[in-house]
């Protein structure tokens, strides 16, 4: 089993259920339309890294003129304390260890071209430091509302993404009814809740400094890989 | 998880689609020019013999009731491994299994149609039989002309040779290693060729590989 270590605590995800579409004007400049349903995906395991370390630039993505366009996307996540399934609304803090800030790097060229042929969105969400998250683990019992969280994302002290997380589609309670209708959830499993407007490109060479209030910042150099 | 005499931990589960002609041409889909990968999540695995759930929400629901069975042969990683060049891709492998990649096809469908993420019509629990064995790959000459059957209720549904691979083992593991690091006890399922359709509660399940063995699951309804 995988463990990581987030500020005091150490989890065992065994998996990474991300939303998208979850903030209208996200919503909007990516040209998709308004889901009825969560739509979800998911990011292995090999994405994880911690606040700190470096998310590192693939070389077959850099060098390739179709696909050399890699954005941040910051994301309120939450981790689950204990497994569960079929859980309702009002049930569903109980089932959430606590909050997390979340990048869900993104291959942008990438994604656009599987999903315009109808291919998975896997490849482009899952390269390894691809799943930045940190700074610690903030208890459901710290936060009153998670749902009045401003969030925001910097690129070299520049801020290029700026929300709050009020304006998510689909809030936390829903989120965790619907999918544990798919899936059994268990301890340690990782949900990202969708990023707001405001995506864009990150380079080799950049800082990126995620926050989201009452939580903290996650900070990352973007390295580029180097090939062996 | 304990298949056979082998215990693994695996960190994920990586399906290749549409990776035999026949199945291709049945789908109606584009023959590839790369591997097309997909995730299924550790919630689906079950081992040989537990029961296959169907999910209540989908049986009712008159949109989604289609579950699909799909046999393929799956590899197991044997160590950490990123870049793998095609002439070391077997030093990577611990062996191969059985695996039934079970499909909530209309939901599949649909979100294929939409332009929507391949998965929640994969990940439902128990959607992902495996073994009953590890076979090591010594054991194997060759991975790529293996029988591949499956079986409904003793009616055979599937039958199919690994020769039919369009992607063979080897490209694979270059292919997906490019992209992404694979961890000791990964599992990766090759695709499966064609003949797919629907399972039902009740139904017993054999999707079965020459040399390897047989896998065996009975379909049951969600709550009985």
């Amino acid at each position: 089993m995988l463990s990581i270590k987030i500020g005091e605590d150490i989890i065992y995800p065994t998996k990474i259920v991300c939303l998208g579409r979850n903030y209208l004007k996200h919503i909007k400049e990516t040209n998709a339309a308004t889901p009825k349903e969560p739509v979800f995906f998911v990011k292995t395991l090999n994405t994880l890294v911690t606040d700190g370390n470096p998310i590192v630039y693939p070389n077959i993505l850099y060098n390739s003129q179709e696909y050399n366009r890699v954005d941040h996307e910051v994301e309120l996540a939450f981790i689950i304390s204990k497994t569960c399934k079929n859980i309702l609304v009002e049930n569903a803090y109980d089932y959430i260890l606590g909050y997390s800030v979340f990048l869900d790097i993104t291959a942008r060229k990438m994604q656009i071209r599987d999903r315009n042929i109808k291919l998975p969105w896997y490849r482009s969400k899952n390269f390894d430091t691809f799943s930045p998250i940190g700074p610690r683990i903030v208890p459901t019992s710290e936060i009153e509302d998670p749902h009045n969280l401003d969030l925001q994302l910097e690129i070299n002290g520049e801020i290029r993404q700026q929300s709050n997380t009020k304006l998510m589609l689909f809030k936390i309670p829903k989120i965790l009814e619907y999918l544990s209708k798919f899936v059994t959830f268990v301890a340690g499993d990782i949900i990202a809740t969708g990023t707001p407007s405001g995506i864009g490109a990150i380079q080799p060479g950049d800082v990126i400094k995620a926050s989201i209030e009452k939580i903290g910042h996650i900070s990352h150099g973007v390295l580029l890989e180097k090939v062996k | 998880m304990k298949l056979g005499d082998h215990t693994i931990t695996p960190t994920k589960i990586i399906c290749v689609g549409t990776n035999y002609m026949d199945h291709i041409k049945e789908t109606g889909l584009e023959i590839p020019k790369e591997p097309v990968l997909f995730p299924k999540t550790m919630n689906c695995l079950i081992l040989n013999n537990e029961p296959i759930i169907y999910p209540k929400f989908l049986y009712n629901n008159r949109k989604l009731n289609r579950v699909d069975y799909e046999v393929e042969l799956a590899f197991i990683i044997k160590e950490r491994c990123k870049n793998v060049l095609l002439n070391e891709a077997y030093d990577n492998i611990l062996g191969y299994t059985v695996f039934n990649d079970v499909t909530a096809r209309k939901m599949q469908v649909k979100d294929i149609v939409s332009k929507l993420p391949w998965f929640r019509s994969k990940s439902f629990d128990s959607f992902a039989p495996i073994g009953p064995r590890i076979a090591e790959i010594a054991e194997i000459d060759d991975p790529h002309n293996l029988n591949i059957e499956l079986k409904v209720n003793g009616k055979i549904k599937q039958s199919s040779n690994t020769k039919y691979l369009l992607f063979k083992i080897p490209e694979l593991l270059e292919y997906i290693t490019k992209l992404f690091t694979l961890e000791a006890g990964d599992i990766i399922a090759t695709g499966t060729p064609a003949g797919i359709g629907p399972i039902h509660p009740g139904d017993k399940i054999e999707a079965s590989i020459e040399k390897i063995g047989t896998l065996t699951n009975k379909v049951i309804m969600e709550g009985d």
